[in-house]
């Protein structure tokens, strides 16, 4: 089966002042795989989600998003389109209703006097009840968001996702914050929908287990370089034992 | 939802308000905006700003020694009555404000409570309501109808004013303070006032400190409007310049003036982050 | 340097207290502070706060003078709140594309809003009656530009202290700088915006009474009438109403902040 390159990093390389993040970080990654960001924390995984979403821009190296230089989408409205990103739970507006959080994602889409007339009375509001429903949240809608809990809020930044429908989805952590049951819920979720949709989706992790169990391949960052890229079938416990050690290749 | 309500109302109730204030404004006292722009005053007041920068006048205050060193005096008499100010509504604060805390009326905070807490905050209370509620110039007007004109009178009236401000933001200070090392010492053993001393006041001072600050800040803005009536400073020369349109005077007084507020916006944040 | 950061307080104090002692100079404590009388018509001015005009003309007349007062702040207030977001929104810096132009941005509009609240409200009322006559204006805009300047400091600090996450993530989906606004900035403000309005209302009502010295009706201008007919039963009157009006405010705005829970 011919497979489509979505995203290509060649030789990526990011510091912050004298600290290297991440030097000549190279990787290729196909449409519709979903790929598991691994490696102990400041590794780098944050530094090259934020580079590929272009909101830091790096050092050094060139990334193509499906076959364009990242640079080309630059106005807000075709990157919207190509590339949707989840964080922590501190993504959304707390004050606003869910639904305006929600419809936030159709932002690209709208003209500023639409978006305003909106907060008044909910544009597109089928499409949001719709997103709302898909992740549970159906009974919610006209709820201020901080008097949610923070996994019903992660799932609140997936219906916003799912309103702006991008070809790639950057997850950065999206459940280090939630205890396991609801972590697990969350990523479910979002493996659930990334495949429904036919998306790419690229997350960065805490917890090795968590990659093995709902990711297909798994990249290894240490100290900003590629430890491993492989597999989860190829994935041995030497391996991770090695990647999550204090010894060897530790910064100076 | 009943949280909302309230605040839907609030907004609601500002509405009409503002919509009956400019249709009172424009309606009834027959304001209208377009006969602002007319060009009688376009040029009136063209004339009153090439007078403030001293177009065409004889004799330019900031050329004149004379000119200079009045300003330059009532510049200091000024600064004087503004810590004048702020120093009497201190005193008059710390001389009220411990019962006039909610938390010592009723006792929680001192563990003793005398049938007198209830009628002497309620007392203080209502008089910091009253200061708070007049604004310095109307003390202005009744302060000199009773004190020889000066600095003082000007003073005076600004700590009428103040003292009750201050005295509110102190009390709620001492309201808002942590009460548990006060119970420590009330176990020990302490007496009232040496709960107070040693468990209260400790606590609460850097909280007056910044409040005297901020509220000095406030009154070296207010100085000049006291002066207007009569009570000494660089305002009453203002007015007076005014009246006379001595133009030039007036701005080289509204360019001390700017200093001063200025200065004191510095000072005032430069001590509040210096103790912090 | 320990001691030092211990004492620092204690400096501070002694250097207010010496500030204090100061200012005391200038006055002559020896001659009399009061006029000859001063303390007699003190007695008079206080006694009669306890028995007021409350004769029905004069409620009539009070209450139409509360409400020119009113009238004169909200109408001010409102100009402010519009002046206010302009500025605070240019001052705050979340405007401008790059770090250097924001910075100059911050600096200028900083300059601007600490100007225009610099010069007390009677000021700008004096200098607006000198350039343009005797007019309603006169006193809104005065009313408008200082409180203007304040409330448009603190929208300004308000909205860079604004947690950048929710905003990126805005960002993300595509929104435009105008989007990021509606959609993140002013949700997250709003709460505490209205509560520092509320707090600023009350002030204006009061700056709003002393707009009588510039010859405009209202509370302080039958304030100043009573004065000067010596009628202290009658001044009472209005700063009784005076000071409800501002409790009244005051009332609301805990009431509504309190909801707010800010
Ligand atoms: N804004 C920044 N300024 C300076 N150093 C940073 C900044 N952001 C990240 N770093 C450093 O870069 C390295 C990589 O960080 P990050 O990408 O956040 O790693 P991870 O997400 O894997 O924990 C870390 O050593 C971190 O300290
Ligand atoms: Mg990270």
């Amino acid at each position: 089966m011919a497979q489509e390159t979505m995203i290509e990093l060649n030789r990526i390389s990011k510091h912050y002042g004298r600290k290297i993040a991440l030097s000549s970080l190279s990787f290729v990654i196909n449409k519709g795989e979903h790929v598991a960001v691994i490696g102990p924390s400041g590794a780098g995984k944050t530094s090259m989600l934020n580079i590929l979403a272009s909101m830091l821009p790096a050092d050094d190296g060139e990334i193509l998003v499906d076959g364009k230089p990242l640079d080309s989408y630059c106005d807000r409205k075709s990157r919207a389109q190509k590339i949707g990103m989840v964080r922590q739970q501190f993504d959304l507006v707390p004050q606003l209703a869910v639904i305006h959080n929600v419809l936030a994602g159709r932002l690209s889409d709208w003209s500023l006097w639409k978006s305003v007339l909106s907060l008044l009375i909910p544009q597109d509001k089928g499409r949001a009840i719709e997103a709302l429903d898909r992740v549970g949240l159906s009974d919610k809608v006209f709820e201020r968001t901080s008097s949610l809990s923070g996994g019903e809020q992660q799932r609140v930044a997936l219906a916003r996702l799912l309103v702006q429908d991008p070809e790639i989805i950057l997850a950065d952590e999206p459940v280090a914050s939630l205890d396991p049951a609801r972590a697990e819920d969350i990523l479910k979720m979002l493996t659930r929908i990334a495949a429904e949709e036919n998306q790419t989706l690229v997350a960065s992790l805490h917890s090795v287990d968590y990659a093995l169990k709902y990711f297909s391949r798994v990249i290894a960052l240490k100290d900003g370089k590629l430890f491993f890229d492989r597999p989860v079938s190829e994935v041995s416990d030497t391996l991770l034992a090695e990647l999550y050690s204090l010894e060897g290749n530790s910064q100076k | 939802m009943r949280k909302m309500n309230f605040v839907t109302l609030s907004m609601m109730l500002f509405f009409l308000l503002f919509i009956g204030s400019w249709y009172f404004v424009i309606v009834a006292e027959n304001a209208s905006l377009s006969e602002l722009f007319t060009e009688k005053n376009a040029s009136h007041a063209a004339e009153f700003f090439k007078g403030l920068i001293g177009v065409g006048e004889d004799n330019n205050a900031f050329l004149s020694k004379t000119s200079w060193k009045q300003a330059l005096g009532l510049t200091r008499e000024t600064l004087q009555m503004s810590m004048m100010a702020i120093g009497f509504s201190t005193i008059v604060m710390f001389l009220t404000v411990i019962p006039a805390a909610r938390n010592v009326a009723d006792g929680t905070l001192t563990l003793s409570q005398k049938w007198h807490s209830w009628l002497s905050y309620g007392l203080i209370r209502a008089s910091y309501v009253v200061s708070r509620a007049i604004p310095e110039l109307v003390w202005a007007m009744i302060v000199i109808f009773i004190f020889k004109p000066g600095i003082l009178p000007g003073a005076i009236a600004l700590a009428l004013h103040n003292f009750g401000i201050l005295g509110k933001l102190c009390a709620e200070a001492i309201e808002d303070s942590d009460s548990r090392p006060v119970r420590n010492l009330a176990a020990a053993g302490a007496s009232k006032t040496q709960i107070l001393l040693y468990g209260v006041l400790p606590a609460v001072l850097p909280q007056f400190l910044t409040y005297i600050l901020y509220r000095w800040e406030v009154i070296m803005r207010t100085t000049i409007v006291v002066g207007m009536v009569g009570a000494g400073g660089l305002g009453q020369q203002f007015k007076l310049n005014m009246s006379f349109f001595h133009y030039t005077e007036v701005s080289l007084l509204l360019v001390c003036y700017l200093i001063l507020v200025f200065i004191a916006d510095f000072i005032s944040e430069r001590s509040r982050s210096f103790v912090k | 340097m320990m001691n030092f950061e211990l004492h620092k307080r204690k400096i501070l104090t002694f250097i207010l207290l010496l500030a204090f002692v100061w200012s005391l100079l200038p006055v002559d404590w020896d001659k009399g502070l009061l006029h000859a009388g001063g303390l007699a018509m003190a007695g008079q001015i206080f006694e009669a706060a306890l028995h007021p005009d409350f004769s029905p003309d004069m409620i009539m007349l009070a209450l139409e003078s509360a409400w020119i007062t009113l009238a004169y702040a909200t109408a001010g207030m409102s100009l402010a709140l519009v002046l206010a977001f302009f500025l605070g929104l240019l001052a705050s810096g979340i405007l401008a594309p790059g770090n250097k132009s924001r910075r100059w941005l911050k600096r200028i509009f900083r300059g601007v809003l600490s100007f225009m609240r610099a010069i007390h409200e009677l000021v700008w009322a004096l200098i607006f009656v000198a350039s343009f006559g005797l007019t309603p204006y006169a006193a809104i805009f005065a009313l408008a530009i200082p409180y203007g300047g304040m409330l448009g400091r603190i929208f300004a600090e308000m909205l860079e202290d604004v947690p950048a996450e929710p905003i990126q993530a805005l960002k993300m989906t595509g929104a435009s700088a105008w989007q990021c606004i509606f959609y993140g900035y002013l949700p997250i403000v709003r709460a505490g915006i209205i509560s520092y309005s509320m707090y600023r209302f009350e002030c204006s009502v009061r700056s709003s009474a002393i707009m009588s010295f510039i010859g405009l009706g209202g509370l302080g201008y039958q304030i100043q009438l009573s004065l000067d007919d010596l009628a202290y039963s009658q001044m009472w009157t209005f700063l009784f109403f005076l000071i409800l009006l501002v409790v009244i405010i005051d009332g609301w705005s805990t009431l509504l902040r309190r909801r707010l829970g800010s």
